[in-house]
């Protein structure tokens, strides 16, 4: 063997031994997983006629994010394109806004449509909705200046057989342990959509509540999210949204404010940090 | 056994592990936050150290393999360090024995943004208890 196969081998060796891994150690992966729960209190009111307002004393927050598969908080979606500009995917979830039809309450009115004394009280219930499976297209972009949120769902349960097209628009700022971000959007609900969880069927309406048919609106939203990390795993955090329903359902005689406001202020724990 | 208990209780004393029992470090802050926009914190650590016995002391961290400072017949002992932080790293004091830690304290780099876009996108299912 001469010297020249030699030194050949040695720098084989040299090349091929772990003294690569005397370059900068790679940074930790990101777990799939991202688990947290906030514990505190906040609510969110309920535009429609005798109903609760929703309490939020607890916030779970289970996601899960593969290559392509994902999980968030009930959203599951499939990611055909991840670059530098853009990050698609494919989405099913349930729709939101059936969440204000399960606080309702019975009750007994005996003040017809015309404002006159009626002779027997009756009793009335704003009518119940069911939850919409919807799948769609979401895209994300985001950056230095911001982060861009675009989506558009269809029903495909057969519930409302309508659409939405949704888009938000957020922008962090962080010195240190303080976080603040506001965001504002927009969505377009569809008039079956709309009619289906704002409108009142022939056979629903009665002396309370005339027949309502809603058209497509526009809902628009605007949100702060402020948060104070305390240490690696614990963090303080206040979220205030303000939402403006769209004229459409707003006019519904089963809705009685045109808007929705939430807020939530607790003691968030993020798990596996 | 009466006699062996003393020099049991000096030999223990004499020890770094006895010392390390007595010597309090504490260090200001313990958190760096980073993100896409802040990649790296710029920080001024004040480090506070005290013990019971008077001796020579040293601090070292993580960054180098010289002690940022020593102190001679010292019992207590504080210091500023002024870094570049984008990883844990830890602070810890020696005595005579640099290779024995009398006590020690991490700094916890926290890393709050995602490459990963889906994790900042925006669900409502704070607001969908129902």
């Amino acid at each position: 063997m001469n010297i020249r196969r030699l030194t050949w081998l040695a720098l084989c060796a040299v090349l091929a031994s772990p003294s690569l891994a005397a370059e900068a150690p790679p940074e930790p992966k990101e777990s799939n997983w991202r688990l947290g729960a906030a514990l505190g209190y906040g609510n969110r009111s309920n535009p429609l006629v005798q109903s609760d307002d929703i309490p939020i004393i607890v916030d779970l927050d289970i996601a899960w994010f593969g290559e392509h598969w994902f999980f968030d908080n009930g959203d599951i979606g499939f990611t055909f394109a991840d670059n530098a500009a853009i990050t698609a995917s494919a989405v099913a979830r349930f729709n939101s806004d059936r969440v204000f039809f399960g606080r309702t309450d019975t009750r007994f009115i005996d003040i017809g449509l015309d404002g006159a004394q009626l002779p027997v009280a009756v009793s009335f219930k704003p009518p119940d909705r069911d939850y919409a499976i919807e799948l769609g297209l979401e895209m994300l972009a985001g950056g230095a200046w911001g982060q861009l949120q675009l989506s558009a769902f269809h029903d495909v349960s057969g519930t409302h057989e309508g659409f939405e097209i949704y888009a938000n628009y957020g922008y962090g700022w962080r010195r240190q342990r303080l976080y603040i971000e506001p965001s504002f959007g927009v969505s377009y609900k569809s008039a079956d959509l709309n009619n289906y969880y704002w409108g009142i069927t022939a056979e629903e309406a009665g002396i309370v509540a005339p027949p309502y048919e809603a058209d497509a609106g526009f809902n628009w939203h605007t949100r702060v999210m402020i948060g104070y990390q305390l240490n690696k795993r614990w963090a303080l955090s206040l979220v205030a949204e303000y939402e403006r329903l769209n004229d459409e359902a707003a006019a519904s005689p089963i809705v009685e404010e045109d808007d929705v406001l939430g807020w939530f202020a607790g003691l968030s724990y993020r798990f596996g940090r | 056994m009466k006699r062996l208990l003393p020099l049991a209780a000096l030999f223990l004393a004499l020890t770094p592990s006895a010392q390390a029992d007595d010597m309090s470090l504490t260090v200001k802050p313990l958190l760096c936050i980073t993100d896409n926009r802040n990649p790296v914190c710029e920080m001024s650590f004040l480090v506070v150290w005290e013990t019971r016995e008077r001796g020579y002391y040293c601090l070292f961290n993580d960054y180098g393999e010289a002690p940022v400072r020593c102190w001679n017949e010292e019992r207590r002992g504080e210091t500023t360090d002024e870094r570049t932080v984008q990883e844990s790293f830890g602070f810890w004091m020696t005595g005579t024995d640099t290779t024995a830690r009398l006590a020690e304290v991490s700094v916890e780099v926290l890393r709050l943004d995602s490459d990963d876009r889906r994790r900042k996108r925006r669900t409502r299912h704070v607001w969908d208890i129902n």
